[in-house]
């Protein structure tokens, strides 16, 4: 599938005055698939159909990156993504998901599940953004308003296209993947917004979650790719050890975009923890207010 | 025509960004146009420029000959036959909520564009434009940029894409220089949308009705320029005196001013072709300064 396909798949959900276009697939228990940096839900593209299949597939750009509001007047930091996300799925009526997120995706799905304990069902992190392996050089470079400032669409393409290149992104490198990740940024409106989200990126609040791993009471899957050279498989290995019953599956031959290098192997493991986990059950969801400030919600 | 350098938001300097910024706020929308980037390309006749029309373009005043004129636009091509781009154009929803929003953002600017225009062409070939009134008398709009208003987007002015810039060259072709007009760059981001569109737009403009509407139009625009109720204080002795080559800006003036009644008539029939277009930021709310502001501002 291109990304054009996968675009076209989209819908897209009015948050307030912000918006976020997301692709949902197929029928049965929700899988929401969080993308990370610099990439967009076509990321997923390779899994998602499978998944279709016996999952109702909700796949969203995070707010800020790919068709999703690009537009230079709000926070991208996880936490504030987690909370549109939290939104998003209000919306649609989805009480509570399986969350697969990878990279910033990751770092998402994990403040999900630390606030909104509620919406997540099960967690799987795939080469996820924790503690403090984050950001890396390229995007907190990329962030730089200094930067940010001399570039250009050519001159982020020709940046980001060397470096994704580069060992440990993906093992599988191909032409289409490179034009479909990069195709939403290729625009003024999309640079300026690729650069306002790696600025957001904030080791902080990853950090701030790292002594609340050990109270998770979600069935939790850890997916990593063995040639991750990015964020290397030691994160996913500690993940595991923090959040109770989880268990980490090192992925062969993939590199950080595992489900585009093994797509077959990461789609297998998630259905097989789909089918194991049973998902935590939940008493009837509370506000966001009240999932903020306890039961004594300002009003 | 020699081709003339836009100047793009993000790497407007000086004078021009001071001028970028204000235009965005006062004329109430995200982005700068193709014709005042262009404009930019004669930085210090932009700067003046904008000292000759601010008074006049926040009043309520331009507003209402600005949705004057929009509305001959729209009486005049609302018995035209439909497009049937919109249906025809393999689109989704989230592609579709985009192109809509590009849409209601060229409606809400291309008019205010078009009188400016032709009130900077007629005072530069020497003409009186406007009415000797005081400074800061008449109502003015609040400034600010609609919540919901889409991010002009658009793609580059020569695309990878060989179809796209074969699109591209037959529109400036058929509309005339300087350059890609802005809503055609902006719906290029759906490029089979685009030509789809483009092909239905084109062999109408080539009727002679066509041209007497347009030319109908220019007419209107020029005369509700003169209309404007403060003096336009520009000239090419002035633009000569700052610096600038008079003779290139007027020609580059002219140019914009030809072609943007056709322009007007053509984005009237892609509007008018899509259903519920909702986010018209006009009328705007008054802005309510005490005088000694206003005052100061206009010093």
């Amino acid at each position: 599938m291109n990304w054009r396909e996968w675009q076209e798949r989209q819908e897209v959900a009015e948050l307030g005055n912000r918006f976020l276009s997301y692709v949902d697939w197929g029928s049965g228990p929700p899988v929401v698939l969080l993308h990370g940096i610099p990439t967009w839900s076509y990321l997923w593209s390779g899994i998602a159909p499978g998944l279709a299949v016996s999952n109702r597939v909700l796949a969203p750009d995070l707010l800020g990156y790919g068709f999703s509001d690009k537009r230079d007047k709000f926070d991208r930091s996880i936490a504030r993504q987690a909370e549109a996300v939290e939104a998003w799925l209000d919306r649609l009526g989805v009480v509570d998901a399986t969350v697969v997120g990878h990279d910033v995706g990751g770092g998402v799905a994990l403040q999900l599940a630390v606030r909104f304990p509620r919406r997540v069902g099960r967690l799987c992190l795939m080469d996820s953004v924790c503690y403090d392996a984050w950001p890396k050089g390229l995007m907190a470079q990329l962030g730089t308003p200094g930067l940010a400032r001399r570039l250009t669409p050519e001159r982020l393409t020709r940046f980001l296209t060397p470096a994704l290149k580069r060992k440990g992104f993906a093992t599988r490198q191909t032409a289409e993947l490179l034009e479909g990740l990069l195709a939403p940024y290729a625009t003024e409106v999309g640079m300026v917004s690729l650069s306002r989200d790696a600025v957001a990126l904030n080791t902080n609040h990853t950090q701030e979650l790292a002594s609340k791993l050990g109270h998770l009471a979600v069935p939790t899957l850890v997916l990593w790719g063995e040639k991750d050279g990015l964020l290397p498989a030691k994160f996913g290995e500690r993940l595991a050890w923090d959040i109770p019953g989880a268990r980490c599956v090192k992925v062969p031959q993939a590199g950080h975009f595992l489900m585009w290098d093994a797509p077959h192997a990461v789609a297998m493991e998630l259905f097989d923890f789909l089918e194991r986990a049973a998902p935590v059950s939940h008493v009837p969801r509370r506000s966001v207010a009240e999932e903020l400030f306890g039961s004594e919600a300002p009003v | 025509m020699a081709r003339v350098k836009q100047v793009s938001e993000h790497g407007a300097e000086g004078g021009v960004e001071r001028v970028y910024h204000e235009l965005r706020r006062t004329m109430r929308v995200t982005g700068v146009d193709v014709s005042l980037r262009t404009w930019a390309a004669y930085p210090r006749f932009f700067v003046a420029m904008w000292e000759a029309m601010e008074p006049n373009v926040e009043t309520r005043a331009f507003e209402e000959a600005a949705l004057g004129l929009w509305q001959e636009v729209l009486d005049s091509t609302v018995r035209w036959e439909v497009l049937g781009a919109w249906n025809a154009a393999k689109l989704g929803p989230s592609q579709r909520f985009h192109a809509r929003g590009a849409l209601e953002l060229y409606e809400a600017m291309q008019p205010r564009v078009l009188l400016m225009v032709s009130a900077v062409r007629m005072a530069l070939e020497g003409q009186v434009v406007g009415q000797p009134g005081s400074l800061g008398t008449l109502e003015r709009l609040e400034r600010g940029i609609p919540s919901r208003m889409a991010a002009m987007e658009w793609v580059v002015e020569k695309p990878a894409d060989a179809a796209l810039r074969s699109v591209f060259a037959d529109i400036v072709k058929t509309v005339g220089p300087p350059g890609v007009p802005g809503e055609y760059r902006a719906l290029a981001c759906w490029p089979s949308y685009l030509e789809t569109a483009w092909r239905r737009l084109k062999p109408r403009m080539k009727d002679e009705d066509f041209q007497a509407v347009a030319d109908r139009l220019l007419e209107s625009a020029r005369r509700r320029a003169r209309a404007l109720p403060y003096p336009v204080a520009l000239s090419r002795e002035r633009v000569a005196a700052l610096g600038e080559d008079a003779d290139a800006v007027l020609k580059v003036t002219q140019a914009l001013e030809r072609r943007s009644p056709a322009l007007l008539l053509n984005l009237s029939r892609l509007v008018q072709d899509v259903p519920d277009m909702l986010r018209q930021p006009m009328p705007g709310a008054s802005r309510l300064v005490p005088d000694w502001v206003a005052a100061e501002e206009l010093r």
